[in-house]
């Protein structure tokens, strides 16, 4: 009962951030004169010849409010407006180029969350050892590591030292032509599980390959957070009276750590997994840029620098609103993991 | 009567980065078979450390030092010294031989298990024998049951289920419930264990006075109030028929009438099991309650050993004195202990308190006193009575 | 004050962290002796404008005249990193010192008067931690137009908001206490009790923290340049010189390493920059945490 409560409460807070963040948006949008912003409007390249058409129609010269009245109609629509740097409306373009980043984030996450997690437990467990200096001072280097050098540095030495062993890119240009023949079918757009469908182990074994150097760039940074995040919680957990009670009840080392301390350990982790999700934004963009990774975050990028504002403001929306629901699922989860959240109690 | 634990000469250190703490000082200390022994003593002076070092739980930067702590496990066999004994063997002496309870009830159980869970976990561990036994009773019974349709479809899965406790039965220590368990889908065939263990799980917290077991077996500690934490967390310690239990200040966190209940019930949980009970507290009206016998503390060591009404009535030692005089009676200023606990970094020479003591003689600064038995059973560490009567401690 | 002492204890005992203060020292003495580190070619009107040596794209190694050699375009990578090291301070010390002042007075309001102003300021932050910080200071660069000022901009409006709400974190849970109780029962002025009695006891730890954020500011001011966000061309800036070496990774078959210098040195310092307040914060967060401190 108190948790359908609380689902319900967590569900209406959303409202007013979601609206909060399309407002924030909107305000940047602002900043742009009336000809610039008619580009979050346009769905046709041919409407780029009558912007005074344009402007009249959503009313870009008419009070603010109307302004956002017109803007957050056609959003809910599903115009972002069109994306110069790749020729096509910004929905399509989003969608064109999730695939990619999906299958980064599909990589790249596991390694993060449960690395992270093993690591900074292992690293707690043996507080003051060698394995708890040595994460620690790999986890402040990680930490402290430009994303963009990081992936530079590792072109360098594999694409370059050792002559291409993981290139960059998403694909050669010979599994590229195959995955654009028309033998080969793509269900999901993501290749990895597209060349398993089409039992292609030629793709399959060259897009695993481009991966290796993105994914390996995207996570370093975000699983020393998880990790030294993990480690100091574990320690928390670990000086609690339930752990001596543990101990005192005969449970060897391993059960206490691993039943006892780690669930409560992972309370504090699950609270700021938000930041993960911001951090592997973060570094999506990056990453892609440096790997020429055709993403949602190289696209991104190609419209920040080509001003493309339609791109970079319907990139932003698109991440705010995604941030929303994802702390959404964070604080249910949250709930099924800690009672004290889920049944209502002493500690809120 | 025998002695179920003997300490002798327990020393405790803590390195910290202020330097070397002595914690525990050389202590002996005997307890008897069946007996409730309380040991009093103001907070700091190593009351919980003296327990800790039973259990072997101290963690860096603590460390027990030298010393020897003689438990005997079973009448007639050989004791055994917990301090030389295997990480392994104190495990299983932990939660089943020896069992402890603590202060402060709502951080003692972990908030994200249901109290159900909590005490099923220390039955499962410790009395898996007695399990298995009966989940191959409960087994074979349904193996028995009428030829129905359920029956005759499920029976293949309970033989399988009945042929893995039977190994386990055999071989307390087989691979088999282990790898079992690793195994997502297998893991069902363990559930029966689990069932069983809750159940006893249920009766042991009806056992503790606690209404509505079966429903308070399912809730999470923060459901519960302070009084029923601390029934579930005795009923955690109980579970496995301890012959030697701690309670460590176990009432100070609740209301005075609670306080009561609690110890009512440990009194009657200690008798019918005929266990012993190291009973600390700092609280001399309390130990007068439940003790027969009674130890105080002073910054590390003992100064006095007596039964409890030998002590009430006859005090010896001075800090003895001075701790009874503290107790505010009706009609009576109490009296404060002059001076101030001392440094634990920078102890005084010496008798520990001789700075605080009313009495103290030259000789108190630079020797400490031994403990010596001045009358049947009354044994004190002080240089007053020293040469009053003879006697070994031990 | 044996907190300080301790403080002071663990700073020293920890040998990570001396080495954190020794990094960050010495970038202060590069940032303050940079015109005698790197001196500008006469005739050179702007310092802040790494100084050329011809136009040809490809880079050039390591000699006496270019002590790192140069990028692409000839700039000197030596005077780059040298003078990007000013620049790096003036992001840091600008983002962090703007975004303590509005967290601390928008946390405090929050914090300390509660209720509708507390909810406000609230649903302010949440809108705009709902974006990550450094595709909203992309968003927010692009729409004032690319320029390090605009960068500086930008990183305090995506960054405020965290600050705000840990200090507003921190004076919630001094509020209630009983000296806060005592002045307010004596009558002091609102703003007397915010900055008399709450804030000095509340807020120093996290103070202290911020302030090392610095290296994580610089970090995302260098992503953006790398981005091609910040400066133009030239500017002397870490990560637009990481942006500079983005075409010459891989050098020419054969010597596919021909061309280090030019990413590695620059990103060297932006890594050890970022490592030295790391490395103290890290410290630091160990000493203030006082659930692993002590005993």
């Amino acid at each position: 009962m108190e948790l359908r409560a609380y689902i319900v409460r967590r569900l209406l807070l959303i409202i007013p951030v979601l609206f909060g963040v399309t407002l924030l948006i909107f305000g940047l949008l602002q900043l742009f004169s009336p000809v610039e912003r008619a580009a979050l409007y346009v769905t046709d390249p041919k409407q780029f010849a009558n912007i005074a058409e344009v402007i009249e129609k959503y009313g870009l010269d008419q009070p603010v409010w109307v302004q956002y009245g017109h803007w957050i109609t056609e959003i809910f629509q599903g115009n972002l407006g069109w994306s110069k740097v790749v020729s096509q409306p910004v929905t399509s373009a989003m969608l064109n180029f999730l695939p990619a980043t999906l299958e980064l984030a599909i990589f790249a996450t596991p390694l993060i969350i449960f690395g992270g997690i093993f690591l900074g437990s292992k690293a707690a467990a043996h507080k003051d050892k060698a394995i708890d200096h040595a994460t620690r001072l790999g986890a402040i280097v990680g930490w402290s590591l430009p994303t963009f050098w990081l992936g530079l540095m590792l072109l360098m030495v594999f694409y370059g030292l050792f002559s291409g062993l993981f290139p960059p890119e998403r694909l050669s240009t010979e599994m590229n032509i195959v995955v654009h023949s028309e033998a080969f079918t793509q269900y999901t757009k993501l290749h990895i599980i597209d060349a398993i469908l089409n039992g292609n182990g030629r793709v399959l074994l060259d897009s695993l390959r481009h991966l290796v150097l993105p994914v390996i760039t995207l996570t370093v940074v975000n699983l020393a957070f998880i990790m030294r995040l993990m480690r100091s919680s574990m320690l928390e957990a670990l000086g609690k009276g339930y752990i001596l009670t543990a101990r005192a009840k005969g449970l060897d080392e391993n059960t206490v750590v691993s039943k006892h301390a780690r669930r409560n350990a992972l309370i504090p982790v699950l609270t700021v997994s938000g930041y993960i999700f911001a951090g592997l934004v973060n570094g999506v963009v990056i990453t892609e840029t440096i790997f020429n990774y055709k993403g949602l975050g190289w696209w991104a990028w190609q419209s920040a620098v080509n001003l493309d504002i339609s791109g970079v403001l319907g990139f932003a929306l698109f991440n705010g609103v995604l941030f929303v629901f994802t702390n959404l699922v964070v604080d249910l989860l949250y709930a099924r993991i800690d009672p004290r959240v889920r049944l209502g109690g002493k500690v809120t | 009567m025998n002695e179920l634990l003997i300490i002798r000469n327990l020393t405790v250190k803590f390195y910290t980065y202020d330097g070397v703490v002595q914690a525990l000082d050389n202590l002996d200390l005997d307890i008897k078979q069946e007996e409730t022994f309380g040991l009093v003593g103001e907070t700091g002076c190593g009351k919980t450390l003296t327990a800790l070092s039973i259990l072997r739980l101290i963690s860096p930067p603590g460390r027990i030092e030298s010393g020897s702590i003689c438990f005997n496990i079973d009448d007639g066999d050989e004791p055994i010294d917990l301090l030389a004994i295997g990480e392994e063997e104190i495990r299983a002496i932990r939660g089943s031989k020896i069992s402890m309870i603590f202060q402060e009830p709502s951080s003692a159980l972990n908030p994200v298990y249901t109290i159900g869970d909590q005490v099923s976990e220390v039955i499962l561990l410790h009395r898996r024998q007695e399990l298995v036994n009966k989940a191959i009773e409960t087994i074979t019974a349904l193996l028995a049951g009428r030829n129905s349709l359920v029956n005759i479809l499920a029976n293949p899965m309970r033989l399988a289920e009945r042929s893995l406790y039977q190994k386990i039965a055999q071989n307390p220590h087989s691979l088999w419930p282990r790898i079992v368990g690793r195994i997502p889908i297998m893991r069902r065939l363990l559930q029966r264990l689990k069932d069983e263990a809750k159940k006893m799980a249920i009766s042991m917290l009806k056992e503790v006075e606690i209404p509505d077991s079966e429903r308070v077996a399912q809730q999470y500690p923060h459901q519960l109030s302070g009084g029923m934490e601390q029934r579930a967390v005795i009923a955690m310690a109980l579970a496995c028929s301890p012959s030697f239990l701690i309670a460590d200040e176990p009432t100070t966190s609740l209301d005075v009438t609670i306080q009561d209940q609690i110890l009512e019930l440990l009194r009657r949980l200690k008798s019918e099991r005929e266990s012993s009970v190291l009973y600390i507290t700092h609280d001399l009206g309390v130990a007068a309650q439940i003790c027969d016998r009674i130890g105080v503390m002073y910054a590390g060591s003992l100064c006095e050993i007596a039964r409890v009404d030998d002590l009430y009535a006859n005090p010896l030692h001075p800090y003895t004195k001075a701790l009874l005089a503290a107790v505010p009676k009706p009609g009576e200023e109490p009296h404060a202990i002059g001076g101030t606990v001392p440094d634990p970094l920078n102890l005084p020479s010496g008798c520990r308190f001789h700075p605080r003591c009313s009495r103290a003689i030259g000789m108190c600064r630079e020797h400490v006193p031994p403990m010596h038995e001045l009358a049947s059973g009354h044994f004190i560490a002080c240089h007053n009575y020293q040469g009053e009567t003879g006697g070994s401690s031990c | 004050m044996t907190s300080l002492r301790f403080m002071l204890y663990q700073l020293r005992r920890n040998p990570l962290s001396i080495i954190g203060i020794v990094i960050i020292l010495t970038f202060i003495i590069i940032a303050i002796f940079a015109p005698i580190i790197a001196p500008p070619p006469e005739g050179h009107i702007d310092p802040y404008m790494i100084p050329r040596d011809g136009y040809s794209p490809i880079p050039k190694p390591p000699n006496e005249e270019h002590l790192f050699g140069t990028t692409e375009g000839q700039y000197d990578i030596f005077y780059g990193v040298i003078w990007g090291t000013r620049s790096a301070f003036r992001v840091g010390l600008i983002v962090i010192g703007v975004v303590l002042v509005v967290g601390i007075v928008l946390g405090s309001l929050a914090g300390y008067f509660g209720g509708i102003i507390d909810e406000i300021i609230m649903r302010i932050t949440d809108i705009f931690l709902a974006f990550p910080i450094l595709i909203l200071a992309m968003a927010i660069t692009v729409a004032l137009g690319p320029s390090p000022d605009n960068v500086i901009i930008a990183l305090i409006i995506a960054s405020w908001p965290s600050y705000a709400r840990l200090i507003r974190g921190d004076i919630l849970a001094v509020r209630e206490e009983d000296y806060v109780e005592a002045a307010r029962g004596m009558g002091g002025s609102h703003l007397r009790i915010i900055t008399r009695h709450i804030l000095p006891n509340s807020i120093y730890p996290t103070l202290v923290m911020a302030s090392l954020d610095i290296g994580a500011v610089v970090l995302y001011a260098a992503a953006l340049s790398f981005l091609g966000l910040g400066a133009q061309p030239g500017y002397v800036d870490w990560g637009q010189m990481i942006s500079f070496s983005r075409n010459w990774i891989v050098g020419p078959p054969g010597n596919p390493l021909a061309y280090w210098y030019t990413v590695t040195i620059p990103g060297l310092f932006i890594l050890l920059f970022v490592l030295g307040w790391n490395l103290l914060g890290d410290a630091f967060r160990d000493i203030l945490d006082p659930r692993l401190s002590r005993k």
